[in-house]
């Protein structure tokens, strides 16, 4: 379960953000799944990702794995998670999907419009909805607002609001920039959908709000 | 997690990675506070570590303790489910076995999420409440259930009290005319536990993405508003022709 949900953020950069996850279903279609996977996996690096994780390996796109060490770990089960951020690429990602018939179900997390809207253009009849009703008791203990539009890219809580507090003091004191600390966020996600151009976006914003003490 | 004191060398690198600030600098070095560790490993995984000082601890998978790595570190596999997560595959795999029918909802109740974690104690609130309120049956593959001592009142076993997970998923699967209930049971409850939880509800759509409008009037009369993003199954998937062992 990968959160993907409950992702918050600005609603300009969530509508530009489209996750998807490749899944075999245990005991229905797993046997035999994994030159499925293997075949749609090597069909979405064609299509841009921003971000890309095999379950098998559970490393991400920028990790510094070859792409065959990643495709090769692929067997029978293997999970796909992946994130775009721009609407053609998911269209032409599930226009591909279509074509391929693999036959694993295919899940899209964002905004319910886009999603819709997507799903008509390309003639897919969505079967299944998961809703967020949001968070509930002690919000008070959560990091604020503009912390969390980063932490919850990564569903498992591996993304440390004080990660994200240490790569803002970085670039704002220029040891890194917007890009590489984005990359430095998305490192601890085990799941792969932390998108890092939305972090370099969203550190842009942020970066000037925030003051550095440098003793 | 264990931070090998010989090696350190205080560079303080390994802290920031931590979700729940459970390094710390004692003497001049880091060291792990093993009350608040999770057992996530994000910090060993980070690879962050100059002097290769972190290590896991060889207690790690002593029970109940093991608790800890299986709901918090999404690599380890459940040794019970032997699925790797906190849940099962809920809506994502829905449309091939159906497993939320047309006129039922599934509800997920993500526990700790996001990144807080919560204690069993806390946990036992949600599920003592759900046992009162008549849920009784958590789907089947849930490592949640493992968890549990007696699902009619919902305890849980006495030993795990002191054990705290980063992020564990009660999944329940309902008539779509009980889904008004259970909503209200955790409004409540919401209010009594020390940390937080997340609510899913997982229903079949209707033609062109619509979601159906008995769960949308439930959902508003019960004082919940929906996130406008959510997770959705394109039903693309279909069973082997051959039965899988």
């Amino acid at each position: 379960m990968t959160h993907s949900l409950h992702r918050e953020g600005p609603l300009d950069l969530l509508s530009q953000e489209y996750v998807l996850f490749i899944y075999p279903a245990r005991g229905f279609n797993y046997e035999g799944s994994g030159p499925k996977s293997r075949r749609l996996m090597e069909m979405l690096y064609h299509q841009g990702p921003a971000n890309m994780l095999v379950t098998t390996l559970r490393r991400n796109m920028y990790s510094g794995i070859p792409q065959e060490e990643i495709l090769n770990s692929i067997k029978d089960g293997a999970k796909i998670y992946c994130v775009f951020n721009d609407r053609e690429k998911i269209r032409k990602t599930l226009t591909r999907i279509m074509e391929m018939d693999e036959g694993i179900s295919i899940m899209v997390s964002g905004v319910i419009d886009r999603v819709r809207d997507v799903a008509a253009e390309v003639g897919l009849k969505p079967h299944t909805i998961n809703l967020s009703l949001g968070i509930h008791g002690r919000r008070d203990r959560l990091p604020p607002a503009d912390i969390r539009q980063f932490t919850t890219m990564c569903g498992h809580g591996m993304v440390s609001p004080s990660l994200i507090r240490d790569v803002i003091r970085r670039v704002k004191t220029g040891k890194l920039d917007f890009w590489n600390g984005s990359i430095v966020i998305a490192g601890p996600c085990s799941c792969g959908i932390v998108n890092p151009y939305r972090s370099a976006e969203m550190l842009k914003d942020l970066v000037p709000l925030y003051t550095v003490n440098r003793l | 997690m264990l931070i090998r004191k010989e090696r350190c060398v205080g560079c303080g690198r390994c802290q920031p990675y931590c979700p729940v600030e459970a390094i710390y600098f004692e003497d001049l070095k880091s060291d792990v506070d093993q009350e608040k560790c999770y057992e996530c490993g994000t910090c060993l995984r980070s690879q962050i570590c100059p002097v290769d000082a972190l290590e896991e601890s060889p207690y790690m998978f002593d029970y109940p303790r093991a608790l800890r790595k299986y709901f918090s570190d999404p690599n380890a596999t459940h040794a019970l489910t032997g699925i790797a997560g906190r849940g099962t595959e809920e809506s994502k795999t829905n449309d091939v076995p159906n497993r939320v029918g047309p006129d039922e909802v599934g509800i997920a109740i993500e526990v700790g999420r996001p990144t807080l974690g919560m204690d069993l104690r806390n946990i036992q609130k949600i599920t003592r409440a759900m046992a009162k309120a008549g849920i009784t049956e958590i789907e089947a593959e849930n490592p949640f259930n493992d968890m549990i001592q007696d699902h009619q009142t919902g305890d849980l076993k006495p030993e795990l009290m002191g054990e705290r997970v980063l992020s564990a998923i009660m999944e329940v699967k309902v008539k779509r005319t009980q889904l008004a209930h259970i909503l209200g049971t955790l409004k409540e409850v919401a209010k009594e536990v020390d940390s937080v939880f997340c609510v899913d509800v997982i229903t079949r759509l209707e033609p062109g993405l619509k979601v159906p409008a008995e769960v949308i009037r439930t959902i508003e009369a019960e004082g919940f508003t929906w996130r406008p993003n959510a997770k959705i199954n394109l039903g693309l998937g279909r069973t082997n022709k051959r039965k899988e062992s």
